[in-house]
């Protein structure tokens, strides 16, 4: 039992990184249909922000390849390590409006194709610039929660720690924020006006470019934050998120893709998932990637619209 | 007498998408200038890059020609170059049977991965590629005994050229370019007459409209498995090849920016046109050329990418798109004029 109360507790963390990772990518894909493949890198970028910030881009750092990034060796900025996270979440935030005006508002009604080509090719110049500056090696980001070693506190006779209150913690009020606006002000109204219809939404004089943004700064910064996050826990490096992101999207696809409740939901059944399949079937955790894509495929073949998403109907 | 109408400038001409063009003269003289010209250290990376065409090709005829948005064909270039390694070291094949059986066990894997995933439409196949992508990694890592781990593993054979040639050391990498230029040429021959054929015509009605290809009594699921595991043999084909020209491979080589790069250039060249797949594989070679000369940006990345999203706007249908253009309003200036 003890040992149940600790996987349970060791996979929280995990699921709060997941569960906002996959209500970003919900969030843009209900309003646009679009899949956000540079998520992961959008996130990376602006926790590496929040590094510079927190005054830590000469921070400690593993392997020979740390310090060959062009801003390695500049002067960070003296920023606390919370108002650093602040500020990187809303460096996130204005990063994703801005890729919305600058890059997705004209492929409005592009063919799928054309979106992923835009998705990858941003990816691909995202991580580029990441590696430029701050190279590829993992290093130690200062803490935004206590998490020593000794950083816990014993529950039922397991540690949680203090990093994963916290993250919940931080997560919970983000999700009120979020709920709040979408469901009390104007611009949330704009919002589920153009996810459900964006046809009828534009011909009732809602400004849809404009409200899009809404959604992808809301995305742009709940990747800032959940990168913010792992970074502050785990040894971060720019293909952290990536690995991540497998895991948000088969919690997103769990969930319904077009569901913010299924991703919060799938984010933590992804997560238990990860840690409790391989603690009792003792198979080597590496391998729990593979069952998130049999999910992915499993979920996309027999249940598309996944526990909470809505049912499309295909005319033939 | 009637003066012949201009030629129409369409696009979905299958003149148009398989015809090489300029491309005709300017190939062979140059594949045959650069051993003469190159190191033997620049046409060994030449020709690595060289064999990368066959992936480019097989994403190039999955997306382009069959519209199925692939971004995990690294896998199957990894799945290739791992078969080979194991083929060549462990079971002592010799290179000609090695190589066919890597592309075969390519094909096979394309053909399992593909039986769920191609169940699945547009932007939902493409997140599912994804996922095998950024999965192989972290498999192959696992699976030691035939891809060595974490490390990676080297092939120990003699790979030089048999010895009944009588070539002199000097010119082993010349034999390595012509043999992996006479496989590229025959990969470019089966998908050039594949293309051509009924065959053709059925992945394209597939793509353009699935009810219509329905209607017409092609059956969208083995059209598509068939095509998926034929391009995931040429990417094998390709990663089979990296291995026999650079005798290690290490799961860190197949990662999902493999796949990435592979997507893009198959973008960036011209989707649904066989020219694309050269043009692609030329950006390849050049922009980190260009790069190392210019030097302002550390990262070919970020070209590739950069290019991705303008070519998105500008010319949808990458450079091959491109190309034609000006060829069609060069024909129609010569029969005005």
């Amino acid at each position: 039992m003890d040992l149940f109360i600790q996987r349970l507790f060791d996979g929280l963390f995990n699921g709060a990184i997941y569960a906002s990772l996959a209500l970003a990518l919900v969030t843009i894909y209900r309003s646009t249909g679009l899949l956000n493949f540079a998520q992961a890198e959008l996130a990376t970028f602006s926790a590496y922000v929040g590094l510079v910030l927190a005054g830590g881009s000469m921070g400690a750092s593993f392997g020979g390849l740390a310090g060959t990034g062009l801003l390695d060796g500049l002067p960070g900025y003296p920023f606390s390590v919370p108002v650093a996270v602040l500020l990187a979440t809303i460096f996130g935030m204005v990063a994703g409006a801005l890729l919305e005006v600058v890059i997705f508002r004209g492929l409005e009604r592009g063919s799928p194709l054309a979106l992923v080509n835009v998705t990858i090719g941003l990816l691909i110049v995202l991580s580029g610039l990441t590696t430029q500056f701050w190279g590829g090696a993992a290093r130690i980001f200062p803490q935004l929660f206590p998490a020593d070693f000794d950083d816990f506190v014993w529950i039922g006779g397991a540690r949680l720690r203090y990093t994963t209150i916290g993250s919940w913690a931080t997560l919970l009020v983000v999700l009120v924020v979020i709920t709040l606006l979408m469901n009390r002000t104007k611009a949330g109204l704009a919002f589920r006006a153009i996810t459900s219809n964006r046809e009828s939404a534009r011909l009732m004089g809602i400004p849809v470019g404009r409200t899009l943004m809404l959604g992808w700064a809301v995305a742009g910064g709940l990747g800032a934050l959940a990168a913010c996050l792992t970074a502050s826990v785990v040894s971060f490096s720019p293909f952290t998120m990536l690995g991540a992101l497998i895991y948000a999207l088969a919690a997103a696809t769990l969930g319904g893709l077009d569901s913010p409740k299924g991703a919060i939901v799938g984010g933590i059944i992804v997560a238990q998932a990860q840690t409790m399949i391989p603690g009792y079937l003792g198979l080597p955790t590496e391998l729990a990637v593979v069952a998130a894509v049999i999910v992915l495929v499993v979920v996309l073949l027999f249940k598309p619209s996944g526990l909470f998403g809505t049912v499309r109907v295909e005319r033939v | 007498m009637t003066p012949a109408p201009p030629r129409p400038k369409n696009q979905n001409s299958s003149q148009g998408f398989t015809s090489l063009g300029w491309l005709r003269w300017v190939l062979p003289v140059a594949l045959i200038a650069v051993p003469l010209l190159a190191s033997e250290l620049q046409l060994r990376r030449f020709t690595q890059v060289l064999v990368l065409v066959l992936a480019v090709l097989g994403v190039n005829l999955v997306t382009g020609y069959t519209g199925l948005i692939s971004l995990g064909h690294g896998v199957f270039v990894g799945i290739g170059a791992f078969a080979m390694a194991n083929f060549l070291d462990e079971w002592n094949l010799t290179f000609f049977l090695a190589l066919p059986l890597a592309a075969g066990v390519a094909g096979l894997a394309g053909l399992i991965l593909g039986m769920p995933a191609l169940r699945v439409r547009g932007i939902y196949l493409a997140l599912i590629t994804f996922g095998f992508a950024l999965v192989f990694g972290p498999v192959a890592r696992r699976l030691g005994s035939i891809t060595g781990g974490p490390t990676g593993r080297s092939i120990n054979r003699n790979l030089d050229p048999p010895a009944f040639l009588g070539l002199p050391e000097d010119y082993f990498q010349h034999y390595r370019y012509a043999l992996c230029l006479l496989v590229v040429g025959i990969w470019f021959w089966i998908v050039r007459n594949l293309v051509e054929s009924r065959m053709g015509r059925a992945l394209r009605s597939v793509r353009d409209d699935q009810l219509a290809a329905v209607v017409f009594g092609v059956n969208p699921v083995t059209v598509k498995a068939g095509v998926f595991s034929l391009s995931a043999a040429m990417a094998g084909t390709a990663g089979a090849l990296q291995a026999y020209l650079f005798p290690f491979v290490s799961h860190a080589d197949f990662d999902v920016f493999l796949s990435l790069r592979l997507y893009a250039a198959a973008v960036l060249g011209g989707l649904g046109s066989i020219a694309g797949a050269i043009y692609g594989v030329v950006a390849l070679i050049i922009v980190p050329a260009l790069n190392g000369l210019i030097g302002i940006i550390g990262s070919e990345e970020i070209v590739f990418g950069l290019g991705l999203i303008v070519l998105t706007y500008i010319a949808p249908n990458g450079i091959a798109g491109i190309v034609d253009r000006r060829r069609a309003e060069a024909d129609t200036d010569s029969t005005t004029s």
